[in-house]
């Protein structure tokens, strides 16, 4: 196991990124861009954690997927530890996207919550997110529970690509869409440049997160190994 | 200061967002490590009760 103590060592890089990007990305886009914009006032601010959330959501079940093929495919656990790592990072950020997006949506349409497509397949993103964790935690032996878990999320990954796609509405007559297209070229580039610098900080967050729960995956999932008894850690 | 906090009105939905995040992606590494730390914990218990085993 050499993944575990290099792990060790990247988690606090990951968490300096984390702190600095977000930060950067925060301070460029509450101080250096304009308070009103054409369509919208100060609330759109509210994109930095919107966006970079939203994004990660979507991300990170791909990342997931990735981890879980890899695992189908050659039988190895670490990907397994990783692909269930990524799925609660995933959640957390689908979570966030979902609450901010709320608050924006009250201050921009006026309501909390509407079933528009990328609302509504949003929060069935959030539900294969929690149903990928609770198939793990039902299954008692990990090499099934590895395997059910991750052809779920091989199957719900066909809810991304629905997702990316739910707000480009051909006709309004026949689809209702609140939610505005996700088209990076109607952004001022200072709004932008903070929201990708956010976004970056998003990603060294959820890398660290990732590494650490896969640690302790790892450690009790392998307790009863000698090289865990060996570790600094244990003595 | 107090007019950047107030954001035109609109300060209570924006800081409220910006806590969301903030509020879970503390929570989320907070967890991680009360988690880390109990597994150690039950490591080293089961660790040393081999050991007194061992011995006897």
């Amino acid at each position: 196991m050499n993944f575990y103590p290099l792990a060790g060592k990247l988690i606090p890089i990951f968490w300096l990124l984390a702190i600095a990007l977000i930060g950067l990305g925060l301070y460029w886009g509450f101080f250096k861009t304009a308070d009103v914009l054409s369509d919208q006032k100060q609330y759109y601010r509210i994109i930095y954690v919107h966006v970079a959330s939203a994004w990660m959501a979507m991300w990170l079940y791909a990342v997931m997927v990735a981890w879980a093929m890899i695992g189908l495919i050659f039988n190895t656990r670490l990907s397994y530890m990783l692909a269930s790592a990524t799925a609660v990072t995933g959640t957390v950020m689908t979570i966030i996207a979902l609450i901010t997006g709320a608050i924006w949506g009250k201050t921009s349409w006026g309501t909390w919550w509407d079933w528009d497509p990328k609302l509504t397949t949003f929060l069935i993103l959030l539900f294969i997110y929690i149903g990928y964790i609770a198939l793990q935690a039902a299954i008692d032996d990990t090499r099934r529970s590895d395997k059910a878990s991750a052809l779920l999320a091989l199957v719900g990954l066909a809810i991304v690509p629905v997702i990316y796609y739910a707000v480009n509405c051909p006709d309004p007559n026949e689809c209702a869409s609140l939610h505005q297209e996700s088209s990076l070229k109607r952004v001022e580039s200072n709004i932008l440049i903070g929201m990708l610098v956010t976004t970056l900080g998003f990603w060294a967050y959820s890398f660290a997160t990732i590494l650490m729960r896969a640690r302790n995956i790892i450690l009790e999932r392998e307790r009863n190994t000698t090289w865990v008894s060996k570790l600094d850690e244990v003595k | 200061m107090s007019e950047f906090f107030y954001m035109g009105g609109f300060g209570i939905f924006i800081w409220s967002a910006m806590a969301t995040a903030l509020v879970l992606m503390l929570l989320e590494p907070i967890m991680l490590i009360m988690k880390r730390r109990s597994v150690l914990a039950d490591i080293k218990r089961i660790k040393r009760l081999e050991e007194r085993k061992n011995r006897k």
